[in-house]
């Protein structure tokens, strides 16, 4: 009985998938764009800094040259990951909640858990794609590698926990606002903050330790620390804090922002603010 | 049978407003029943604590037997629900969105079937954001019968369309109704209500202030005649009639009167012309209002019932 509840939520959730990848593959251009956003950034940055990174004394000699091209290759996978969970997320569920396209999907019985596996779906496909674009470009261009077996793993379950706990933020932050034309302006002001805190423009030892401290609350840090022990030279862990790629920590930090926000998701998220 | 909704003591209020004032109401299954009343009177809000959407401020509500506040899950397997506003998802088509939907339900009918009900088929593959509003409206008809939902509620399901559109969906609504599930709709037009209802509850201010079919309606609404003529310009007004000395003439001078006893008043009336020596009543006339005038002024539409003068606003409450 309940594996049976368990099959249909999950084959719902698919479904619900296909039908949003379908409705999104019908408006190419915007899917062009979202792709083409962290790239334009990756081009843009690589080609005005162009510095080696500096190397903590204490691992000098064990390290290889970084260039920032490289590091940022990491960061802007993982600045692009946290984009299509928390920004094109919040913004698509900000638009429904108040057009009251939720309101005629709540007189449905599509389970609630259906609609966020659903959605984390069409996230993680979105994800996919760039992800190929941007390793591609990465490897061509920027004198990214591509990882080991070790690596691919790690990409992997970072790919599958980040995306889920960036959509987590996405469906919160629908909570504070205040109406759909208000959506983008204020989605926009945290996805970029958090780019700045997170490691993706500057590395981590360069921010302040509360700041680091702040940082380290959220997943965007832990998605991208993971991303560069996929994409970095492994000596080049000594200039993480802690002189680590801290792994476990983000699977941790992950999986707690999935289970808690996907449990308060259930209860608190708002079906229909069109009235 | 155990009806198909039933409901006690409900109360809904935002703030100072009280939204639902007290309704209590029982419908019986297999039966079409509309809620007739103004922009404003309570319909919407009615309608989405029996969905489910609203969370009563007291009473008791049954909906197939259900608790739509706590048991909403299982009731949307049996409902269909038409929102007031549309709003397909805009990169589909009708036949995409009914292929998703029937995949919800446990008995669904075919895509195509619920496209023929509707009469959407001709559109179905046509993207959702070029549909029109009548096409867009046909379409949630079609996703909200799609489960076979033994209930379907109708919010407003043509407000806003041309007299054409209007009959062509009442023909939709008629097909859904012979489908035998029952059917609740909100209206404000009572042409509406008259022709798909069996059952018609009026609300006005939160409240139901009348209740029962479309004869019953009409019975209350319209169980006086009146009686109008145009008196000449030099009638003494006190020496009409005692049931006419009050009457105060209409913008145009008519007076009239609401009766019960036509003919008794108006051959006193006839009875008081001959003494008077005047041979012709001037525009006399003895009728039964319409019954949209009659349900206008019961509403309390103002520029609308000031046409029909004479009887006090509140007199069929």
């Amino acid at each position: 009985m309940t594996a049976g509840i368990a099959v249909r939520t999950l084959r719902l959730g698919f479904e619900y998938m296909k039908l949003n990848l379908r409705a999104i593959s019908r408006q190419p251009a915007a899917v062009f764009f979202v792709v083409l956003f962290p790239i334009l950034f990756l081009v843009i940055f690589s080609s005005l800094l162009t510095f080696e990174l500096a190397i903590p004394a204490e691992a000098a000699g064990n390290v290889p040259v970084v260039t920032f091209s490289q590091y940022f290759v990491a960061g802007i996978i993982g600045s692009a990951i946290f984009g299509t969970s928390f920004n094109l997320l919040g913004n698509s569920l900000a638009i429904q909640q108040f057009d009251g396209t939720l309101k005629q999907l709540a007189a449905t019985p599509l389970p609630r858990t259906s609609f966020f596996i659903g959605q984390v779906g069409t996230a993680l496909t979105y994800t996919l794609l760039q992800l190929v674009v941007m390793m591609i470009l990465g490897i061509a261009a920027y004198g990214v590698e591509l990882p080991d077996g070790q690596g691919w793993l790690t990409l992997i379950w970072i790919v599958l926990l980040g995306v889920p706990a960036g959509c987590v933020m996405g469906i919160a932050i629908t909570a504070i606002i205040p109406s759909a034309n208000a959506a983008p302006a204020i989605i926009q002001v945290p996805y970029i903050l958090f780019q700045f805190i997170s490691g993706v423009f500057f590395t981590l030892a360069s921010l302040p330790p509360w700041l680091q401290w702040v940082a380290g609350l959220f997943p965007l840090r832990w998605i991208a620390q993971g991303l560069r022990s996929v994409f970095l030279p492994d000596a080049y862990k000594y200039a993480e804090p802690g002189g680590d790629w801290q792994l476990g920590l983000a699977a941790i930090v992950l999986v707690v922002w999935i289970v808690l926000g996907f449990a308060a998701a259930r209860f608190t998220f708002q079906w229909d603010r069109s009235g | 049978m155990e009806p198909a909704i039933s409901i006690r003591g409900v109360f809904k209020r935002y703030g100072s407003v009280t939204a639902v004032n007290g309704v209590d109401l029982e419908i019986e299954a297999g039966q079409v029943y509309a809620l007739l009343g103004p922009n404003g009177a309570g319909k919407t809000t009615l309608l989405e604590i029996l969905e489910g959407y609203r969370v009563r401020d007291d009473g008791e509500v049954s909906v197939l037997g259900m608790d739509p506040g706590r048991e909403r899950g299982e009731l949307n397997r049996r409902v269909g629900i038409v929102l007031q506003r549309s709003t397909p998802m805009e990169g589909l088509t009708p036949r995409e969105m009914l292929n998703f939907t029937a995949k919800l339900y446990d008995h669904p009918m075919h895509p195509s079937e619920a496209l023929d009900l509707v009469g959407l088929s001709e559109h179905a593959d046509r993207v959702g954001g070029k549909l029109s509003g009548g096409q867009k409206r046909r379409l949630d008809l079609a996703i909200s019968v799609i489960g076979n939902p033994d209930l379907i509620f109708l919010d407003e399901p043509t407000t806003g369309f041309d007299a054409t559109a209007r009959r062509q969906a009442w023909e939709v609504v008629r097909g859904l109704t012979e489908r035998g599930a029952t059917v609740i709709l909100t209206t404000h037009y009572l042409d509406e209500a008259e022709h798909l209802a069996q059952r018609i509850g009026m609300i006005q201010h939160g409240q139901i202030v009348f209740e029962g079919d479309v004869e019953d309606l009409r019975r209350q609404l319209s169980s006086e005649t009146r009686i109008s003529w145009q008196p000449p310009a030099d009638v003494d007004p006190s020496s009409l009639p005692d049931e006419w000395v009050d009457r105060r003439p209409a913008a145009d001078g008519r007076l009239s009167l609401p009766t019960q006893h036509p003919t008794r008043d108006a051959g006193r009336l006839i009875d008081w012309a001959r003494e008077h020596g005047i041979d012709e009543l001037d525009g006399l006339q003895v009728e039964r209002p319409d019954l949209e005038e009659l349900y206008l002024e019961l509403v309390g539409d103002e520029s609308e019932a000031a046409s029909v003068d004479g009887a006090p606003a509140e007199q069929a409450s």
